[in-house]
């Protein structure tokens, strides 16, 4: 089944350069990694060149702009998708004519409305991050004269990230995807000396990889039904209602694990939580910003398919298992993000939990697809699970490079206190004390003294509370309501949407605690006292953060008018911005359904009272006499006060209960893992270690050996002497005569 | 179809890289010899200049002087060769004929695709042997300087001589005028072999690599001579006409039989191919190289034109040819015979001598396969023979590079030392990498790992007896196909043993330790690398894009009917 003419074709404007955005950071992986072994130490690269982080940020920046320009054509074009011809294709030999078969699989540019959304985050983040590496890794004390592999790591993985976005078929989709698995390997695992480093590294690639086994099977399921991969073909209409419904459906599902494992879903979450062992701007990139999201992304590539006529209501408990996979997932994680005291842990866990809720929203926009009269609402609720993905991963980068700023500043901080004395000390003392640099029990009372990174903080947790008018705010409610619109329709639904429901409020309780904890009350330690925010570097990504984030409900208005019209539902007979945020405005605020005005203020409440209440109450306090942080900050500080004074009551009961300790161990997962691990793994590979000694092996040595002792034989028939030369001759004429004269 | 029967300007082009050899021969001969050397006229004391002899001219003086005229004389001829072949107007065929109308030469894709391949095996020899040979100072008093600065011209004329020779087995049209032309070719290269007569290996070789020869040589001759009763022409259209007419007789048989021991010598077919390791192991490593790529497509020239033009398969019960069962046997036992031998080799150039009978086996297979071309299964036989035809060519083709390649590699560390024992290689990623990952590059390529040429051209013989086998390949049954399919089977498993000795060169080259007092970069030679990098690039280069050399092939196998 070949053929398809879904997609315009377009091959000229900026599209025609598309590849460079791939490219370019490919192309740099090599050039630092070889730069960085020739200059290794020199003082004009470590200082000058950043160790590769100056070379890597021209480029990043070159791909975010045009990544901008494609958007903006694309934007301008108002298609609903549009891709490029091929540059390469690769051909091979017809057995039967001799000839070149052209085009056995190419590489192409697809752009619609999801790819343009993931492009903008992948590259925009791409970029701040590369700026805040530069300040956090070059003044870490421990990378000496590795940053360059740091860098050189960093862009591959860009790269890698770029191009499954762009990717025009299922199979490059694929290959980026695994050259992303790659690096994140390789970056978490940069400090390969420390054990618990190297095993996080591994955990997390093993753990993905049971993931990227289905999503190749899921690959193999979907050739063999379309006979190609190209979205192309895959997305044709004729071509998807030719297909198996109850095929297609399996297939979807074992790409679907897939996406569990790389967004770091229930049953697979174990890997990221240990991944934040790399260093912080790895934190940012891999485990909130891009790669978590590549899931994401190839759940929302299904659309189409749960969209075509043809496959309506048959597709409908693939949703339900997207969704119901979304909901245990954002209420376990939010759960053990609860007692969690690392603050690079909080946010992992925060990071699953809210991944999970994308799942959810992800889910019902697949529901609503699937079933006829709803695509109206579909169209809303992918994009509002879309639009939560750009939040999160803005506000998530952000809060990540707070943390990572907090964490930065906390090491100078302790290395100024404790080795005040000699300043000739090894730097790499920091790493043999106990001091844990990351726990939130050492902090406190920082909100005076970071304001930068408290205020970034306070505005990247409020997007992800879902505070009203701050980022994820917007997107979050959209994702509950219609979480609550399917839940109406098909009953098994109120299961995820109890779940999101309930997780807002744990959400808002957690994202309080942590900021509370870190910031707000009295520093814990010596340490805390000595904090201040110094590198320049580190500052500027978090502040464009904290106004991308605050800014979001314009792109909430662009949802309602450029893509809801581009996509064939026209809310307004013309783009007007202005009209689709006043929409948004109404919509979320004054809604005409009773149920969902009702439910709108009912998250309002627990998300953004209760939970942040209940924090304050067992979390808050004021900062040291004397001290003031900022204006905008100070009365949140007072507030916790006051409320922890007033409502203030002893946890202690719940810190020692069994759940609480079944929490801190992760809910038991890893420990369970684990076991199943060694008696079933490792059994199973003594089984096949014995099999290959002795089978395997042993078949091919004996084959060896006895053509060792053949070849002896043979080559004694060549004496050396002429004369049996040409005895052997003569005897080879008489064969040749018995042979022809058989023949005759 | 044009027919040149005079000695003019016409003829000259026609046969433009012929004379080209030719006239590099001459100068050979002459360049070097250039000096104020006088005449006297006798009985008077007038000395008349002559320019030959005396003190020889500065410019002329250098020892390498042949071996460039020869470099420079094989890359125009290969050029002229390749013109031919790209420029799509000259596709005809050109006749020479001699006065009373018989046919010498036949000038066309066919012919010419070999002769591209004899001019690159002899050219990137030539380029090769540039360091190969002991040179010194003209100045010199040394005896051994002296001589060895003598036998530069001798190497060289010797390589241009089995060039021409060669050249004209690739163009004759005629029984007897590809005797002659095998002959000089042969015998060049039996001198060739015993070049280095001061070692014991190199004499013995050549010893041993001619008698066995001038049997095969004396056998194919008498194998004419009945031709000849049995004909009363050696032309190859008067036999095929008389081969149509009356079939196979017991005379005509016999003739047949004696000629195929002829060929099958030089291609190192079992059991005529004992003589090769002596050989391949004494000579020259490029020499051997030449045996192995540029000797033996010689020899499978004269095969397919002996039987696939004289004779064609007969109209009999099941439309095969008649020597099918003789070649089928042949080739089954000339690859396992060759590969089981080369398994155990501990010597590096017999290692090779073995894999290139191993090779002849391939090539006889496909060749198996086109005389079972018109049997009930193909629907259109004639273009099976071609894919088959031009799966042989490029395979000939492409073979120049990686086995060539792999002879001079083993040059290279003759020039330091011995390369007789497997250890010689060791350590060779470490003292040279980049000549050790040509060296890795051509056994990968002999064992036919893609994307390497060898791969494409194994895959195309190999998919060719299968297509010719199964015909449109809509069977029911292995047991419906033809049994040729079993040695496309045989082929696949001798690849798989193979394996095992092409990749132990690896390992020995990557794992072992150098031998005592070999460590260090190898003894200096720019031609000799040079030529190992453009082995590299072709065995890399046609492995990725051999379509368009594909194509050629396609053409000339066209034009062979």
């Amino acid at each position: 089944m070949a053929g398809g003419g879904a997609i315009t074709t377009i091959d000229s404007g900026i599209i025609e350069y598309a590849i460079f955005i791939v490219l370019l950071p490919m192309l740099a992986f090599p050039i630092i990694l070889f730069l960085g072994h020739i200059f290794n130490g020199n003082q004009t690269w470590v200082k000058s060149a950043k160790e590769g982080g100056l070379i890597a940020l021209p480029i990043m920046v070159a791909s975010f702009v045009l990544s901008l320009l494609l958007i903006v054509e694309f934007i301008g074009a108002s298609q609903g998708e549009y891709s490029i011809g091929t540059w390469l294709s690769f051909g091979w030999i017809d057995a039967n004519t001799m000839e070149i078969d052209d085009m056995a699989f190419g590489v192409g540019i697809y752009i619609d409305h999801v790819t343009v959304m993931l492009l903008f985050v992948a590259s925009f983040l791409c970029m701040l991050i590369n700026i805040f590496s530069i300040g956090y890794m070059n003044t870490d004390p421990i990378n000496d004269n590795r940053n360059h592999r740091f860098y050189a790591e960093f862009v591959l993985f860009c790269s890698g990230m770029l191009g499954m976005v762009l990717a025009d078929s299922f199979l490059w989709l694929f290959i980026f995807w695994e050259l992303m698995g790659l690096c994140s390997y390789l970056l978490i695992g940069f400090y390969y000396e420390k054990p618990s480093a190297a095993y996080a590294a591994k955990k997390a690639f093993l753990t993905t990889r049971i993931g990227d086994v289905f999503l190749v099977i899921g690959l193999v399921m979907l050739w063999n039904l379309f006979g190609s991969l190209d979205y192309d073909v895959v997305f044709y209409e004729g071509n998807i209602a030719k297909v198996d419904p109850g095929e297609l459906q399996l297939a979807l599902g074992m790409m679907f694990i897939g996406a569990v494992g790389k967004s770091a879903q229930f049953p697979l979450h174990v890997w990221l939580p240990d991944a934040m062992e790399g260093p912080t701007p790895v934190s940012a990139l891999i485990h909130a910003a891009t790669m978590v999201n590549a899931g994401l992304y190839l759940v929302a590539r299904m659309f189409p398919f749960f969209a075509n006529g043809d496959m309506a209501g048959e597709l409908v408990d693939l949703a339900f298992i997207i969704a119901a996979i979304g909901g245990i997932t954002a209420v376990m994680a939010a759960a053990i993000a609860f007692v969690q005291d690392d603050l690079k842990k909080v946010l992992a866990y925060s990071t699953m939990s809210q991944l999970a809720y994308i799942f959810t929203g992800l889910g019902a926009a697949l529901w609503l697809a699937n079933t006829p009269g709803k695509e109206k609402y579909a169209i809303v609720a992918f994009g509002a699970a879309l639009f939560h993905l750009f939040n999160h991963a803005m506000a998530k980068g952000m809060l990540f490079m707070a943390s990572g700023s907090v964490i930065h500043e906390m090491h100078h901080a302790h290395h100024d206190t404790h080795h005040h004395d000699d300043h000739g000390d090894d730097h790499h003392d920091d790493h043999h004390d106990d001091f844990d640099a990351q726990s939130m029990s050492n902090m406190g009372g920082l909100a005076s003294k970071m304001p930068i990174t408290a205020t970034a903080m306070l505005v990247g947790s409020a997007s992800i509370m879902g505070l009203p008018f701050i980022g994820g705010f917007w997107s979050k409610e959209g994702i509950i309501a219609n979480a609550w619109r399917v839940a109406l329709e098909d009953p098994r639904f109120f299961f995820p949407a109890a779940c999101v429901l309930l997780g807002a409020a744990m959400t808002g309780f957690y994202m309080s605690r942590m900021w509370l904890k870190t910031f707000a009350g009295k520093p814990k330690t010596e340490v805390a006292e000595h904090v201040h925010e110094q590198t320049p570097w580190i500052p500027i990504p978090l502040v464009v953060l904290t106004f991308v984030s605050l800014s979001s409900v314009i792109l909430a208005g662009m949802m309602f008018t450029h893509w809801s019209s581009d996509t064939g539902y026209a809310f307004f007979s013309d783009k007007n911005l202005i009209d689709g945020m006043i929409y948004e405005f109404e919509h979320v605020f004054l809604n005409p359904d009773a149920f969902f005005f009702v439910l709108t203020y009912v998250a309002i409440f627990i998300g953004a009272i209760v939970g942040p209440g209940l924090a304050m109450a067992l979390y808050g306090g004021s900062l040291k006499e004397g001290e003031k942080a900022k204006p905008w900050m100070q009365p949140i500080v007072n507030l916790s006060s006051r409320v922890n004074k007033k409502r203030g009551f002893d946890n202690s009961a719940w810190a020692n209960s069994g759940l609480s300790d079944a929490l801190r161990e992760r809910l038991y997962f890893d420990k369970w893992y684990d076991a199943a691990m060694l008696k079933l793994v490792v059994g199973f590979a003594n089984i096949s270690a014995a099999f290959d000694r002795n089978v395997v092996d042993g078949t091919i040595k004996t084959i060896e050996s006895t053509s060792q002792k053949i070849s002896t034989q043979v080559r004694r028939l060549t004496t050396g002497s002429a004369r049996d030369y040409i005895m052997m001759a003569a005897l080879g004429v008489l064969v040749i005569y018995l042979l022809l004269g058989v023949m005759i | 179809m044009s027919t040149e029967n005079e000695f003019d300007a016409d003829m000259i082009e026609t046969l433009g890289p012929e004379f080209t050899v030719f006239v590099g021969l001459l100068l050979i001969m002459i360049v070097p010899n250039l000096g104020n050397g006088t005449f006297r006229i006798p009985g008077t004391s007038i000395r008349l200049p002559w320019f030959l002899g005396g003190t020889r001219y500065k410019a002329v003086a250098s020892p390498r002087l042949p071996g460039l005229l020869a470099v420079l004389t094989m890359a125009v001829a290969l050029f002229q060769v390749v013109w031919y072949l790209l420029d799509a107007s000259a596709a005809d065929s050109k006749i020479i004929s001699s006065e009373n109308g018989i046919e010498i030469f036949k000038v066309n894709m066919f012919s010419r695709i070999f002769e591209a391949i004899f001019f690159a095996a002899l050219l990137l020899a030539a380029i090769a042997s540039l360091d190969r040979l002991p040179t010194g100072s003209q100045k010199s008093d040394d005896i051994d300087v002296l001589f060895n600065n003598r036998r530069q011209a001798d190497f060289y004329i010797l390589m241009l001589t089995s060039a021409l020779g060669m050249s004209v087995v690739a163009l004759a049209q005629d029984m007897f005028v590809l005797f002659v032309g095998l002959e000089l070719a042969s015998f060049s290269t039996y001198v060739l072999v015993a070049f280095h007569k001061e070692t014991r290996a190199g004499s013995e070789g050549g010893a041993k690599y001619f008698i066995v020869g001038s049997v095969a040589s004396a056998v194919g001759l008498y194998g004419l001579s009945m031709l000849y009763l049995w004909a009363g022409s050696l032309q190859f259209d008067a036999l095929a006409a008389k081969w149509a007419a009356d079939g196979a007789s017991s005379l005509s048989m016999m003739a047949l039989g004696f000629v195929l021991v002829g060929f099958a010598f030089k291609i190192s077919a079992a059991p005529f191919h004992f003589a090769a390791p002596d050989a391949y192991s004494g000579a020259n490593s490029p020499v051997a190289g030449v045996l192995a790529t540029a000797s033996k497509a010689m020899g499978m020239l004269g095969l397919m034109r002996v039987l696939l033009l004289i004779t064609v398969p007969d109209a009999d019960a099941d439309g095969s040819a008649i020597w099918v069962g003789l070649l089928g046997v042949l080739a089954a036992v000339t690859m396992t015979w060759g590969n089981i031998a080369a398994l155990g080799s501990e010597n590096p150039k017999r290692m090779l001598a073995y894999s290139s009978v191993a090779h002849a086996g391939y090539m006889l297979a496909a060749l198996t396969a086109i005389g079972a071309w018109n049997w009930g299964l193909v629907d259109n036989g004639g273009d099976a023979m071609d894919v088959v035809v031009a799966a042989l060519l490029f395979h000939m083709f492409v073979l120049v590079f990686f086995k060539l390649g792999a002879f001079l590699v083993l040059g290279v560390l003759e020039m330091e030392g011995g390369a007789s024992r497997l250890s010689s290689l060791a350590g060779l990623g470490k003292r040279e990498p980049l000549i050790a990952v040509a060296m890795f590059l051509f056994m990968i390529s002999l064992a036919g790992v893609p994307p390497m040429a060898g791969f494409l051209s194994k895959l195309l013989v190999i998919m060719g007896i299968v297509e010719v086998a199964t015909g449109t390949g809509s069977l029911s049954a292995i047991g419906d196909a033809h049994w040729v399919w079993w040695l496309a089977l045989l082929m696949v498993i001798n690849s798989a043993i193979s394996m095992f000795y092409y990749l132990r060169i690896g390992v020995v080259m990557y794992f072992h330790e150098p031998e005592e007092g070999r460590e260090g970069a190898l003894a200096s030679g720019s031609s000799i690398r040079v030529a190992i990098a453009l082995c590299a690039i072709g065995t890399v280069a046609f492995g990725l894009y051999g379509g368009e050399l594909i194509e050629l092939c396609r053409n000339a196998a066209d034009s062979l009917q």
